[in-house]
Parts: structure tokens; C-alpha cells; sequence
């Protein structure tokens, strides 16, 4: 069971993605598109056929299979409701079918290298400013991501995301809810939402995601976008394994697969909640203030971090 | 223990640790009114915590410094600060001297700095025994914050958030002064922000702006 979890994240992750735009839909006053609608656009875009740019090189074409991949191994790693338990993690040497954080961190950068290498392959303007920005915006977000991380590997003493979520049944802490604020402001740019980038508009100043994409159609574009909502989805479980991983089955307190389930998609709710929520409540940021925004991330993490070594909570 | 809450849900850290972050964010912001709201917020937290203590320790008198630091520095001197700058017509803060992320990036090595000199030497039992660490990372970001703003609206209040740090930091260390001393510590305040802000009002008129840059010229 434990490595059959990341099937949840493939199937589920459009959905995720149509909540969002539901909620985001709704506090603006509109109906919305209905929740399935990602479902339909994939299906219809793997019906499509392609149009190839002349220029294009393997590069182009081995991208959005090295993206997809990437997202779903790192969610092979994840766990989603099912954390394997600290026995089972001390008992088998810390083999869990859960894997490293760092490792799930740096195969989701090996994809958006990826994705950057396919925009600029492209051969367009649009392509290869968007690949710079999205190069320049995953610099300044990896520290405080990583340091987020940290925070939570330091409190359980492990670096394995099976063994943090287990171990957590600690009460929240100080150093917890900042990381996790430092953590939700980089999975905002991880993910390409509003303070950001704007995920619903190619107007070619601002587009970050959307640039990189633009040469992209039918299957290939399927796959991007669809490894593009697997990575939010992964994200989220991520933060919630890290930050609030109460009710997670194989933990301490040993809540069973239905309640684990149940608490995870309640965790999953909240969080498409807080992106709707921030996604209509901000007006996107000019690109050159961007190091100011990720900047309050990293001294968050920072804070987090010297805060736990130094006070122990 | 009824009031084992307190400790267990380490309250004190959280009230400190959100007093901590609003004066590390006082760096990033740049609309005065922002900063104003970044000040009341300390200063609620700052009669929260006071409260909290009075709760747990059963203590009288700290209730009433409670009430007269939520009187005084969460009602009437921001009232008046924003009576100010709304009178003065500044919306914004002009680039500081040092730029927004740098500024971060420094505020966190200030609180490296005195969480690491503060781990050893300085022992506080109790459950205010983190408190006296964030509240001398206050008082240097704080300063900090006097000396990178430009305008004289931003730099009062650093200075007041100062005194708000060092408020906390009394406080750490002897939970609380006898009532009178406490009176006439906000009393003081109070007429300091008044006597400030008639300062700034003065500075506008006889120099036309407020960046303090300019206090350099001589004027007959």
C-alpha cells in the first residue's frame, strides 16, 4: 500500500486544480468553469495533434516526458496518508517506500529543468524569457524552501519524509508555523499563482509558466499541464506531511486508512482554500519586486530555523 | 494545574515570535500606514502577553499595566501617529538606504547574534525564559530600522518599537515593575510620541519634505 499512494495524486491532482478555480471563481462572483474541467481539458488535449516548431530539437520532445516522470517519481516518494510508521522506519534502516526530502526536492528541480531547456528549445522570444524567469524565481525559492524543510527534519531528526510525518504528533509549535508560512509562500512560486505569476493569462510581460509553454500542444501540453497540477498536489501533501501531519495512518496514534484518508483530504480543502483565497485577495507583483516577497520567505525559514535550535520549540 | 495551558501550548513564545515578526517586517514595508499597523499589532501583542502573564501568575498589578499599554500604545499613539501623516499628506516611504532584501537578509543575522550570545551566561527559568532573546532582537532590528529609513514618520517608529522591546525586555527579567513605575514608563511614551509628532509637523513645514537627508542644509 505504501507505494501505491502516489496513484491518489496522479488521479486527483486536476481535480485539485478545478477546486481552486471553483473557490477562486466564486469569491469573485462568477459560477466558474464545472470542477471537472481539467479532467475534460486533458482528455481533450491528448485527442489533439501536435504542431512541432521547425527549430525544435530532441530537447523539445524529451521534456515533457522528463517533467512528467519527475513529478511522479518525487510522488512515489510521498507519503500521502499512509507515513509507514517510525517502527517499521527504525526496523528496515529507514527504508519506507517514503524517500529523502532532499531527493524530492532536487527530482522536481531536474524537471523544471527541464521545462526550461523545452521553452528555450522552442526557438521563440516568449519561450526563453520565460525559462530565464523561471530560473531566476527557482533560485531565490529554493533557500527558503529548503531551510523550511530543515526546520521540520531537525524537530523529528530526520531527513526521511516518512519518519518527519510519523514523528509528528507534536503540538504546533512557533518555529512550525513560521516555516510553514515560509513554506507556503514558496510553494506559491513553485506553483506559479498569483503574487507571483498569474497561471490564467499568456500576456507575454508577465508569464512565467505559461511562456514556457506556449510552443507546446496537444499530448505534449496534456502531459505539462498535467504534471504542472501533480506538482501543486505533491506540494501540498508535502506541507502537510511536513507542517501538520496530525492524523496521518502509521503514526503514533495509529488512525486507521479511512481516517487518514478523510484528514487528508480535509488538509488537501484547507490548502486549495488558502491559494484561492491569496489568488484573489493579491494583485500580482512586478517581477523585479519578487526578491523582496521571497526574501520575507527566506527570513522566515531563517527565523524558523534559529528558533527551533535555539529554543527547542 | 489549570493554567498548565500557558506552558504547554508554549502561548508566550507565540506571542513573542509574532511581536518579533512584525518589527522584521517593518523593513520590508513601505507605506506609512502599513508600518503603523505593523506598530499597533506589536503593541497589542506586547499587552497580550502581559495579560497572559497576569493570568498565569495571578498577579493584579499586571493586569493593569495590561490595560494601560493597550490604552496608551494600541490605541492612542497610533491614532496619533496616523493623525500625523495623514496631515502630512506621505503615503510612502522613499527607497531606504539599504535595500528591502539586504535589510531581511541582515535582520536575521542581528537575531542569529543574539540567540547565539544569549544562549550561554544568561539563565531565566520560568516560561518567559525565550522572551528576553527576542526582546533585545527587537531592540537592535529596531535600530537597525532608525537607521536604514530615510523619512522622520518611519524613524519614530523604530524608535517606539524600541521602547516596545525594551518594555518586553524589563518585563522578562522582573515580571513586571510596581504599578507607579509602569504609569509613569507609558506616560512618558506617550508624551514622547505627542511631542514628536508636533516635531514632524515642524520639519514639514520649515524644510517642505521629510527625509531627513535634507536636515543637512542650513536654513536661516
Amino acid at each position: 500500500m505504501n507505494n501505491f499512494q502516489f496513484i491518489l495524486i496522479l488521479l486527483l491532482s486536476p481535480l485539485a486544480q478545478g477546486i481552486i478555480k471553483k473557490i477562486k471563481a466564486l469569491m469573485q462572483g462568477r459560477r466558474g468553469a464545472p470542477l471537472f474541467q481539467p479532467y475534460y481539458d486533458l482528455a481533450r488535449l491528448f485527442r489533439k495533434d501536435m504542431v512541432i516548431p521547425r527549430t525544435a530539437s530532441w530537447i523539445f520532445h524529451a521534456a515533457p516526458y522528463v517533467v512528467f516522470a519527475s513529478v511522479l517519481t518525487a510522488s512515489t516518494l510521498v507519503p500521502v496518508f499512509y507515513s509507514g510508521g517510525l517502527s517499521a522506519y527504525f526496523k528496515t534502516g529507514g527504508f519506507l517506500g517514503a524517500g529523502d526530502i532532499i531527493v524530492i526536492i532536487y527530482t522536481l528541480a531536474l524537471g523544471r529543468f527541464f521545462l526550461a531547456l523545452g521553452g528555450l528549445d522552442a526557438g521563440t522570444a516568449f519561450g526563453g524569457e520565460g525559462s530565464s524567469r523561471e530560473m531566476t524565481v527557482a533560485i531565490l525559492v529554493e533557500p527558503s524552501m529548503m531551510l523550511a524543510i530543515f526546520t521540520a527534519a531537525v524537530a523529528s531528526g530526520s531527513t526521511n519524509i516518512g519518519a518527519v510525518a510519523a514523528f509528528g504528533s507534536f503540538f504546533f509549535s512557533p518555529a512550525h508555523v513560521l516555516a510553514l508560512a515560509a513554506f507556503f509562500i514558496a510553494v506559491v512560486a513553485e506553483t506559479g499563482r498569483i503574487p507571483v505569476d498569474n497561471p490564467d493569462t499568456h500576456l507575454e510581460l508577465t508569464m512565467i509558466h505559461e511562456g514556457m509553454l506556449l510552443e507546446y500542444s496537444g499530448k505534449y501540453l496534456a502531459l505539462l499541464e498535467w504534471a504542472h497540477y501533480m506538482k501543486q498536489m505533491l506540494l501540498f501533501t508535502l506541507a502537510a506531511d511536513l507542517f501538520f501531519p496530525y492524523g496521518i495512518a502509521g503514526a503514533g496514534a495509529g488512525f486507521g486508512i479511512a481516517a487518514a484518508a478523510g484528514f487528508w483530504t480535509i488538509k488537501m480543502l484547507v490548502l486549495c482554500f488558502g491559494m484561492a483565497f491569496v489568488e484573489s485577495s493579491r494583485a500580482k507583483i512586478r517581477f523585479f519586486q519578487l526578491p523582496s516577497l521571497l526574501g520575507a520567505a527566506f527570513v522566515l525559514s531563517a527565523l524558523s530555523i534559529i528558533t527551533f535550535i535555539m529554543t527547542g520549540k | 494545574m489549570p493554567k498548565a495551558w500557558v506552558v504547554v501550548y508554549s502561548i508566550t513564545d507565540f506571542i513573542t515570535i509574532g511581536m518579533l515578526l512584525t518589527v522584521v517586517a517593518m523593513n520590508s514595508l513601505k507605506r506609512m500606514e502599513s508600518c503603523l499597523r505593523a506598530y499597533t499589532i506589536n503593541s497589542l501583542l506586547l499587552a497580550t502577553l502581559m495579560a497572559v502573564s497576569a493570568f498565569y501568575l495571578d498577579a493584579a498589578h499586571l493586569y493593569i499595566a495590561a490595560a494601560v499599554t493597550l490604552a496608551s500604545k494600541g490605541v492612542v499613539i497610533p491614532f496619533l501617529l496616523r493623525k500625523v501623516v495623514r496631515d502630512l499628506k506621505i503615503t510612502h516611504e522613499v527607497e531606504p538606504n539599504i535595500n528591502t532584501p539586504l535589510s531581511l537578509v541582515i535582520t536575521s543575522v542581528l537575531v542569529v547574534i543574539v540567540y547565539s550570545s544569549l544562549s550561554k551566561g544568561i539563565f531565566i527559568e520560568g516560561f518567559t525564559e525565550n522572551t528576553l532573546k527576542v526582546s533585545i532582537s527587537i531592540i537592535l532590528i529596531s535600530l537597525f530600522t532608525m537607521i536604514t529609513r530615510k523619512k522622520a514618520v518611519t524613524q519614530v517608529i523604530g524608535l517606539l518599537l524600541m521602547e516596545n522591546g525594551l518594555f518586553l525586555a524589563g518585563f522578562s527579567l522582573t515580571y513586571g515593575m510596581s504599578t507607579i513605575i509602569e504609569l509613569g514608563v507609558v506616560f512618558d511614551v506617550l508624551m514622547g510620541a505627542i511631542i514628536l509628532g508636533v516635531f514632524l509637523s515642524q520639519i514639514k513645514k520649515t524644510f517642505i519634505d521629510l527625509d531627513l537627508d535634507k536636515l543637512t542644509t542650513l536654513k536661516g
